[in-house]
């Protein structure tokens, strides 16, 4: 796979940007303004077959103030048959301009397959991210991904997964943190085509001041599917009057035996453990992102790589915290 | 007794949750030293009056006062109550999924410290710290990176209600109910822990229905509690009369 990327061994690009997240022997690829770095084309990734890769791949697209227009960008991910690999997939904004972007992103797995991904969503108030993932599972190949969504004016992720093949599976969670007016929209949709195909969705949410959340899950077993399981939740938690969650859970089964669940909540603050905490001598300011923690740490528990889970941990603390405010020209706040 | 430093002063509090009044007119003083007794049925309002002491908000105070340790307490929030000195040991301690024993509690004594004008605790002397004290309550070390009472039996909450008490070492511990739901062992390993933490200086209030705790944490005195007023106070012989004769001969005479 090195052959079709750039690879930057500084983890460095013009105007001193250093990424700060990779993981020991993760190797990076830039995309600028919709293009590869070097290259300007777009990203076309080839998991060879049979091979391991140890090495997360870091794809770290940002936009600059050299293409304010809106533009759309390419990214493709082809996992060929038995390969296994980890992916790290980042949006930032680095200028001040009301970008506008849409994503197209293609996964592929193909028998046997295995795909770990982790995609963070970091970009300003005034940018709009639409996201289309396209991904195609195959016979016994499996996906985890975890999309967080940590900052962004309008962020939206429309996500369709087609399990193609028998005992095909996938495993996908989000978490977004919302402020301010931002939006953001997260519509899956699953297709069970075959028999005994797994799949599991856990979203969640954190709304403050008047932002807004949207879900949508579909989850389609088709005719002969059976012996499906399907399991779908997704869980707002409302830190203000004004913050907004809608959650529109839809099942549509058209075969007889099957396990398929979903639950949709959205709720505020526990007052209980809030007095808890506070009776041990713990502030209501801390006691109440504690708590956003523990929301948030079933979704940042499914993170694999144990050095990537704590970094986005981090992160999210930090964003719980309100210190994303501070820096007004960039949401750069993960380097 | 007399001539030891009076720590909890309370007099004539009224208490309402909504328009129903809980608590109408205690008066209480507890000495340095001393361990107390609530007793009483049902619905006395027992649970109410150590809520309130703690400062849970979804009650309101609308007459009397209380005096912690010198100071009028009522206008604090339950945070600042906590670093006053001020422990409860909930009947049913809370779950918080997410938050780690261990995360809470140094939390917590960092606060604790931070009040004092300390430094907070390195994760090493941390550690250490919160060993010693689980060995109190005879408590397993794996539970400190389990989440708060996430799991936990009755028993094992109320040795975490102790562990944190004896971490936070507060100058008054309210024990509410802690003998609910314990079987015989852990109610000797809790009742044995809360011995242990007794001082000079400090001081504890047991809520309870039962002679049974009372067997093992010997109050000084004890309280019945009745439709939101002390009614009776004693000795400890009381409440082996109550567990002999129940509540209806106090409350009827």
């Amino acid at each position: 796979m090195t052959e079709n990327y750039i690879y930057a061994p500084e983890h460095n690009i013009e105007g001193g940007f250093r990424c700060k997240v990779p993981l020991p022997g993760s190797r990076q690829v830039f995309m600028i303004d919709g293009g590869v770095q070097g290259t300007g084309r777009p990203l076309d990734i080839r998991f060879e077959r049979g091979k391991i890769y140890g090495e997360a791949l870091q794809v770290i697209s940002i936009r600059t103030e050299k293409h304010p227009e809106d533009i759309s960008t390419r990214e493709s991910f082809h996992f060929e048959e038995g390969s296994s690999a980890r992916l790290i997939l980042c949006s930032h904004t680095f200028a001040e301009n009301p970008f506008h972007t849409e994503g197209n992103v293609s996964i592929t797995l193909e028998a046997g397959a295995s795909a770990d991904i982790v995609i963070m969503q970091n970009e300003h108030n005034r940018a709009t991210h639409n996201t289309r993932f396209d991904i195609h599972i195959g016979e016994g190949a499996s996906l985890k991904a975890v999309i967080l969504t940590l900052h962004g004016g309008v962020i939206d992720n429309d996500i369709t997964v087609s399990l193609d093949a028998p005992h095909a599976s996938c495993d996908i969670s989000g978490l977004y943190l919302v402020d301010g007016t931002q939006k953001v929209t997260n519509t899956l949709k699953v297709l069970h085509r075959v028999p005994e195909c797994h799949s599991r969705e856990l979203f969640k949410g954190i709304l403050d001041d008047s932002a807004a959340a949207y879900f949508s899950g579909l989850i389609h077993v088709f005719p002969d599917a059976q012996k499906t399981e399907a399991y779908q939740e997704c869980h707002n938690l409302l830190l203000s009057r004004d913050a907004r969650a809608f959650a529109q859970p839809q099942l549509e089964i058209y075969a007889d035996d099957v396990k398929c669940s979903h639950g949709a909540t959205n709720g505020r603050l526990n007052e209980d453990e809030l007095f808890y905490m506070r009776s041990r001598g713990i502030p209501l300011k801390e006691a109440r992102v504690l708590q956003q923690l523990a929301f948030a740490y079933a979704v940042l528990d499914k993170i694999s790589s144990p050095e990537l889970k704590e970094r986005m941990a981090s992160l999210t603390e930090r964003r719980l915290r309100g210190e994303f405010t501070d820096c007004k020209s960039c949401c750069r706040n993960c380097c | 007794m007399a001539e030891n430093k009076i720590l909890l002063e309370i007099k004539g509090l009224h208490a309402s949750v909504g328009d129903k009044e809980i608590l109408r007119g205690i008066d209480l003083t507890v000495r340095e030293g001393e361990t107390h007794a609530i007793m009483g049925p049902n619905g006395s309002g027992k649970s109410t009056l150590s809520a309130v002491l703690a400062g849970r908000d979804s009650y309101t105070v609308t007459a009397g006062e209380v005096t912690f340790n010198g100071r009028d307490i009522l206008d604090l929030t339950p945070e600042e109550r906590s670093f006053e000195g001020l422990f409860l040991s909930f009947q049913y301690p809370i779950e918080i999924p997410g938050v780690t024993n261990v995360n809470f509690m140094r939390t917590a004594v960092n606060e604790h410290r931070r009040h004092k004008g300390l430094e907070p605790l390195n994760a090493a002397d941390f550690l250490k710290l919160m060993r010693s004290k689980m060995e109190i309550v005879e408590m397993n070390p794996s539970f400190s990176s389990r989440g708060v009472n996430v799991g936990f039996s009755g028993g094992e909450k109320k040795r975490n209600e102790i562990f944190q008490m004896a971490m936070l070492e507060p100058r008054l511990a309210i024990l509410d109910e802690t003998d609910s739901g314990l079987d015989v062992d852990a109610l000797r390993i809790v009742a044995t822990g809360v011995n242990k933490l007794k001082r000079p200086d400090n001081a504890a209030i047991v809520i309870t229905h039962y002679q049974r705790l009372l067997d093992y944490i010997v109050p000084d005195v004890v309280h019945v509690l009745y439709k939101g007023r002390i009614i009776k106070t004693a000795g400890k012989e009381l409440a082996r009369e109550i567990e002999e004769r129940g509540y209806d001969w106090i409350i009827n005479g």
